[in-house]
């Protein structure tokens, strides 16, 4: 992307004021995406993302800068703004960039650029048409494909130079289903850090018919009641649980300024001993994968809760020097305009000692959570939430009807030790990430558990 | 590369390509953003990003490409890129581009001047820091305060005449206080935009002090269906989550159940909503939408009924009705959808006591939290995390805290039973900037222990 010499000469410029850290982020980024509404192809669109952003440390202060104008004049210009707002001072390093590859451990196969945007339209067809079949009462379908081919180029003052090729591919259908005066919805969004090999391993037509189901059963589904239970949330995207109850709150970018609950708590038990969890960003063409973050640290598979004890944090360069502690791989940022901060990766808590029907039969009045919207936490307090999108009433140890428009409240650190049951049957699912260094794929996951007692937002 | 040069490219490429016709739409933005912590410069950012966007007509499709990198090869590139795509488009009810000569109504903006000194946005961010830490005990690390503005600049060119520029810019300054008191800690962030020179930091600091220190030793809330009072903020992000079931897109697509209820009431009597381009407080006017038509003040519920859902051209034609010239960009590259400006709920008389007055037992709701999951726009359902304040006997009592407020959107607009006078505007979000004052509420399900 740019010249070696060039980068070599910005970090100078960028490290002239007198910073002890500099760093150079350079992207490219194209994104093709093809949607249906109303079984038309209504928006074909690409776009190519191109910029930088550079930042330099100077103990623990950071000024970070992005351009778009990647020639000589607009980089030198990008990295001299950095070094103004830094101040005085003089530059007392020599830099020596090092071409290191780390390896590529997540194969593509069908490169979506590819692929004749014909056949993506009919991947988005199969989708939509399988979810409009799913009866009369489907009453709209839109369906989207999204492939990202995203390279990053990271070079800095310490002599690493190193680069990334992230290709991602995801289908979301949102089917809508009607009756006179009413709208229920339904949605799937599976993706994977692959190419369009994705749909031979799920076909489009189980994702539409998967969206279309859950809109009709809601339908017919009366409103959650209100009231504090014990519930039990199924797997895949139940994990999302974790990532706001614990998962934010592990992030250096809280934990560093002490604004988490988990702060200064390690070798603490904060869960109940059955649960371990972990973030890993290894995992072959998981959604959230990295070879490297972006920073150019080698991801890693970090265990953060080993039955129930707090064992590390998720920690980028700069909260790493306010913590004393050394990047665990997880930096990570939306694109160049973004100064990156700790984030998950694939994050899930791993299965546990209980039998599945173990679970619901221990429950005699609650609530079966079996698929999930998003939530959010502020890791200060440890305050979260999060939606439920298909709920069940159990009734003595049996799952009975369909409820709707339930969401579920609580305190992180309360709700880590309710999690008095892990199931057997973990697996992850998709989520965009959204925080202060913009939106980022993750995973999210678990195997179904059980909290003794939450608070349910209803009726 | 200077516009001129940029239009060259493209416009002989397009003509390379058979295109005639087409529209540019460029987008530059530039940004300052400084963070305390401590007393301490913790972070320092600087923006300045450009892109642009191609759109062409062909049949009745049109088609999109996009880049921010602008060397001669990627800008000769758009025309053919978008083309291929607009050949692929089934839904075929594009109209030819703009030109209809409106009269364009000059914008009145606070801040158009130029990004201040990046030791301005230090100092005044220094300033609150110290303010916020001098305001309280109870405050303590993890308190920080940014400081900063965006400028930004929109440049529309077609094949069919149009040729103008806008741009707008604002300074803001956020003061987040954390407040610890034994093993309890809360937050209390708090804004204010315009101009830098303008911004009280000492006062916005306290401000958000005694929003932060106002929430310790939060209790729990009970159960049950109650009064509930929604402070002008939250009713600006119970507004932002519904804001779709407005646009005559999501109506014509079935998106909204608005649809077809144009001149019947939807909402209490005391329910007016505007949109307002040049609403004199809002740092975002514009005097034209993202496909050039003149925007212009309306009312989109009067008096509780609704009067029109907000337009773009592709869904006026259908509807067989004029542009409300609401057709919105989110970002250069997007396509064209649809976002009100300064969309505001009219205050009403009463002070915030009068409004209370007759409460016996409710709750009046600071915080809503994880509406991206919480609410959907599609059924009007909601059930969000919320924080607050209980109100007994027609005052205000203590703190609460982890309960969910739970109802339907389209319910609500029906039982809304007034509005006081303290009216708040909201940060943007692109052109749109909410408003709204403090809002009684009946109907609606609270569930805490």
């Amino acid at each position: 992307m740019i010249q070696r010499e060039l980068l070599t000469e910005a970090l100078h410029t960028a490290m002239s004021s007198g910073a002890d850290f500099a760093e150079i982020y350079a992207e490219r980024t194209k994104t093709n995406q093809v949607s249906m509404i109303d079984r038309r192809v209504e928006q074909v669109t690409d776009a190519l993302l191109s910029g930088v952003g550079i930042r330099v440390f100077k103990g623990l202060r950071c000024v970070n800068a992005s351009t778009t104008d990647l020639t000589r004049s607009g980089l030198i210009a990008c990295a001299k703004r950095v070094a103004d707002a830094l101040g005085e001072g003089k530059e007392e390093v020599s830099i020596h960039l090092n071409e290191r590859r780390f390896g590529d451990i997540h194969p593509i196969r069908i490169v979506p650029a590819t692929a004749l945007k014909q056949v993506k339209i009919d991947l988005v067809k199969e989708a939509s048409d399988a979810a409009f079949a799913q009866g009369d009462r489907i009453s709209q379908v839109a369906a989207t494909l999204l492939d990202v081919d995203h390279e990053i180029l990271i070079a800095n003052s310490d002599g690493l130079l190193t680069s990334d090729r992230q290709i991602r591919t995801r289908m979301a259908v949102q089917a809508v289903a009607s009756k006179p005066g009413e709208n229920q919805t339904g949605s799937c969004s599976p993706g994977r850090r692959m190419g369009l090999e994705l749909f031979e391993m799920i076909p489009p037509r189980s994702i539409g018919e998967k969206a279309a189901c859950q809109a009709l059963t809601m339908l017919d589904a009366e409103y959650c009641k209100a009231g504090t239970k014990t519930v039990a949330i199924e797997n895949g995207f139940g994990g999302v649980i974790f990532h706001e109850a614990c998962g934010h709150s592990l992030e250096a970018t809280s934990v560093a300024i002490n604004a988490s609950q988990f702060a200064g708590k390690l070798g603490q038990q904060i869960a109940n001993e059955k649960v371990t969890a972990v973030d890993d960003g290894t995992i072959p063409n998981a959604w959230g994968s990295i070879n490297i973050d972006d920073e150019g640290t080698p991801s890693a598979r970090n265990v953060l809760i080993e039955n129930g004890i707090l064992k590390s944090y998720m920690i980028d360069k700069l909260n790493g020097r306010r913590m004393g502690m050394a990047p665990t791989g997880n930096s990570r940022r939306q694109g160049y305009s973004f100064a990156p901060t700790s984030r998950m990766t694939n994050t899930f808590i791993e299965n546990g000692p209980d039998k599945n029907e173990d679970i619901i039969a221990s429950i005699e009045d609650g609530l079966y959570a079996k698929q999930m919207g998003g939530g959010s936490v502020n890791p200060l307090t440890g305050a979260f939430n999060f939606a439920v999108t298909e709920g069940y009433i159990i009734r003595n140890g049996k799952i009975c009807e369909p409820v709707r428009g339930a969401s579920l409240v609580g305190n992180g650190k309360e709700i880590l030790m309710n999690i008095d049951m892990v199931g057997q049957n973990l697996e992850t699912a998709q989520g965009m990430c959204g925080s202060s260094s913009g939106s980022i794929p993750t995973d999210v996951g678990q195997p179904l558990i059980r909290v003794s007692s939450i608070t349910v937002g209803g009726r | 590369m200077n516009q001129n040069e940029m239009k060259q490219i493209i416009s002989d490429a397009a003509a390379k390509a058979g295109i005639n016709e087409y529209e540019l739409y460029f987008e530059e933005a530039q940004g300052t953003d400084v963070t305390i912590f401590e007393r301490e410069v913790k972070e320092f950012s600087s923006e300045e990003v450009a892109g642009v966007c191609f759109r062409c007509l062909t049949g009745n499709n049109i088609g999109y490409a996009s880049t921010e990198l602008f060397t001669e090869d990627e800008l000769a590139a758009l025309p053919a890129r978008a083309l291929e795509n607009a050949k692929l488009i089934e839904s075929g009810d594009a109209q030819p581009f703009y030109k209809a000569g409106d009269t364009y109504r000059p914008v009145v903006l606070q801040s158009r001047s130029p990004l201040a000194s990046s030791s301005d946005y230090i100092h005044t961010a220094m300033e609150a820091q110290e303010a916020a830490y001098a305001a309280d005990d109870r405050i303590t690390t993890g308190t920080e305060t940014s400081c900063g503005g965006v400028r930004k600049k929109i440049w529309l060119f077609n094949s069919n005449g149009l040729d103008f520029s806008a741009d707008y810019g604002y300074d803001v300054l956020v003061s987040g206080p954390v407040a610890r008191d034994g093993e309890e800690s809360t937050d209390g962030m708090t804004f204010a935009y315009g101009k830098l020179s303008e911004l009280d930091a000492k006062n916005i600091a306290k401000t958000a002090v005694s929003r932060a220190v106002s929430k310790l030793h939060a209790k729990q809330q009970t159960s049950g269906q109650m009064p509930v009072v929604f402070s002008g903020e939250q009713m600006c992000t119970i507004l932002s989550a519904f804001l779709s079931v407005f646009s005559a897109d999501a109506a014509q697509k079935g998106l909204s159940l608005l649809s077809g209820k144009e001149n019947e009431t939807i909402a209490s009597p005391c329910v007016t909503l505007i949109d307002d381009p040049f609403y004199k407080d809002s740092p975002v006017q514009m005097s034209f939408d993202a496909e050039g038509v003149a925007t212009f003040t309306k009312p989109v519920i009067e008096n509780g009924v609704l009067k029109t859902l907000l337009h773009n051209r592709k869904t006026a034609q259908k509807a067989g009705v004029a542009s409300t010239a609401n057709g919105a960009k989110h970002s250069y590259a997007d396509a064209v959808s649809i976002s009100p400006y300064c969309f505001y709920l009219q205050p009403g008389d009463a002070s915030f006591d009068t409004l209370i007055d007759g409460i016996e037992s409710g709750v009046y709701i600071t915080a809503l939290k994880g509406l991206h999951a919480g609410a959907n726009a599609i059924t009007g359902d909601f059930s969000i995390d919320s924080e607050g304040f209980t109100i007994e006997n027609g005052k205000l009592g203590g703190a609460v805290r982890s309960f969910t407020v739970a109802g339907n959107f389209f319910d609500l607009l029906k039982n809304i039973r007034g509005f006081d006078n303290a009216f708040y505007l909201d940060y943007p979000s692109g052109v749109t900037v909410l408003g709204s004052a403090d809002a009684l509420v009946d109907g609606l399900t609270i569930a805490g222990k």
